[in-house]
């Protein structure tokens, strides 16, 4: 058998696959061929040096910023929620899954928009913590302080949408405006032409009329 | 008994979200290690691995089990970081001398010189460099058969080419890797000295 034919067989040896029946066709194979012998030497002294490569220190690990947040009473989280989902609504786009210590998730929607919305979360998640931390700070029992916090928190929510939905308003209105001027500009360039080709046309048959005149005249 | 990736799978697809969040966890820091290895960028690998569990989330639902899962999840993470190689050489328009030059820089850069490496047992780099200068579908099978450890049979079935095909690769791969390593001055994990030009 020659090299090539018995280079699968080696791979299958130096690996622990193939069984014995590829040991022993590598294994009488080498015993003729010093090359294979040296070969196979290399390769597995070759595998020794390939097994320094390590990976880096906190590979796969969650973002040191991603921690498992304390767990809020119920009413509380759920205020905190719809701060973020209040606001994360204004431009839910992008697609994206992330897997942290708090879990698994999964968002769904424009890639394009997908750094926006990043930053658009962190801010969130920034507030929601500071938020948190403040509700954190009242006491259990006054009720009616928490109760105004959360909806001065909510009430803050609907300013920030009101305004950011202002703001695109007031960017499609300029955009429409642009694109009316331009097709106004357009028109009258075409009719401009219009009226030019017609002129020119009804001094030709003025010319032509005036010719025939003469013409007949002449006769 | 823990449950295997099968279970998980069945699991999944009988309604029970949360043994995705279990695959994940069990999968996460694998797939990570293979695209970190094949792209050599710590948030490169973190990103494409995401978008790579964002794929088998869409898809597991009507995944059929003719397929291992690790094969399958393998699958999606390579490809997802070919299109992502694709796109950064269209954007670069790098050839393959200009790749290996790069590795070859990069190796240069590294710091310390190759046999300072060795004498502080830190081959970790140079191993790395040589690698980053393979073709990258032999650098693809190295990386499953050496770190991954998958079988012959495993990488076929991952990659979708034919069995002969992986040993080729892997044959030319470690092949080069030799080359480029005793280049370097290392010969079977000690130095070789250096013949001086």
């Amino acid at each position: 058998m020659d090299c090539d034919a018995i280079r699968d067989d080696m791979l299958d040896v130096l690996y622990g696959e193939g069984g014995e029946a590829a040991a022993r066709r590598v294994e009488t194979h080498q015993a003729a061929c010093a090359d294979c012998r040296r070969e196979l030497a290399d390769l597995r002294r070759l595998r020794g040096d390939l097994a320094h490569w390590r990976l880096p220190e906190g590979l796969g690990a969650p973002p040191a910023a991603a921690v498992r947040p304390r767990r809020l009473p119920v009413g509380l989280a759920a205020a905190a929620a719809l701060v973020l989902g209040a606001t994360a609504g204004l431009a839910f786009s992008g697609a994206e899954i992330r897997h942290d210590a708090a879990g698994f998730s999964v968002r769904v929607g424009r890639a394009s928009e997908t750094r926006a919305l990043a930053d658009l979360e962190r801010r969130h998640r920034e507030e929601v913590a500071a938020l948190r931390a403040e509700i954190a700070a009242i006491r259990p029992t006054d009720d009616g302080r928490l109760l105004r916090t959360v909806a001065d928190m909510i009430h803050q929510s609907e300013t920030r949408q009101d305004e950011a939905r202002l703001a695109s308003l007031r960017v499609l209105r300029q955009r429409a405006e642009t694109q009316r001027q331009y097709d106004l500009a357009r028109m009258s360039a075409g009719l401009s032409y219009l009226d030019g080709k017609a002129g020119l046309q009804a001094a030709r048959t003025t010319e032509l009329v005036g010719h025939i005149l003469q013409a007949s005249q002449q006769k | 008994m823990t449950p295997t990736d099968e279970d998980l799978v069945v699991a999944f697809q009988s309604g029970d979200i949360p043994a995705f969040d279990q695959l994940v966890r069990r999968w996460d820091r694998k797939i990570q290690g293979v695209i970190y290895r094949i792209v050599g960028n710590h948030d490169e690998a973190r990103d494409l691995s995401q978008e790579a569990f964002l794929k088998a989330y869409r898809a597991l639902g009507t995944f059929k089990q003719e397929a291992r899962f690790s094969s399958w999840l393998y699958q999606i993470a390579i490809n997802a970081t070919r299109d992502r190689l694709r796109r950064r050489r269209r954007r670069t328009d790098l050839s393959l001398d200009d790749v290996e030059e790069r590795a070859d820089n990069a190796l240069r850069d590294a710091g310390p010189s190759a046999l300072d490496l060795i004498e502080s047992h830190d081959l970790s780099r140079v191993v790395a460099a040589a690698m980053a200068a393979l073709p990258e579908e032999q650098r693809e099978v190295v990386i499953l058969k050496e770190y991954e450890g998958l079988t012959f049979p495993e990488i076929a079935e991952t990659l979708d080419v034919p069995l002969s095909t992986v040993k080729t690769r892997l044959y030319r791969g470690l092949g080069q890797l030799r080359v480029r390593l005793e280049r370097q001055g290392i010969h079977g994990g000690a130095a070789v000295p250096v013949p001086s030009a």
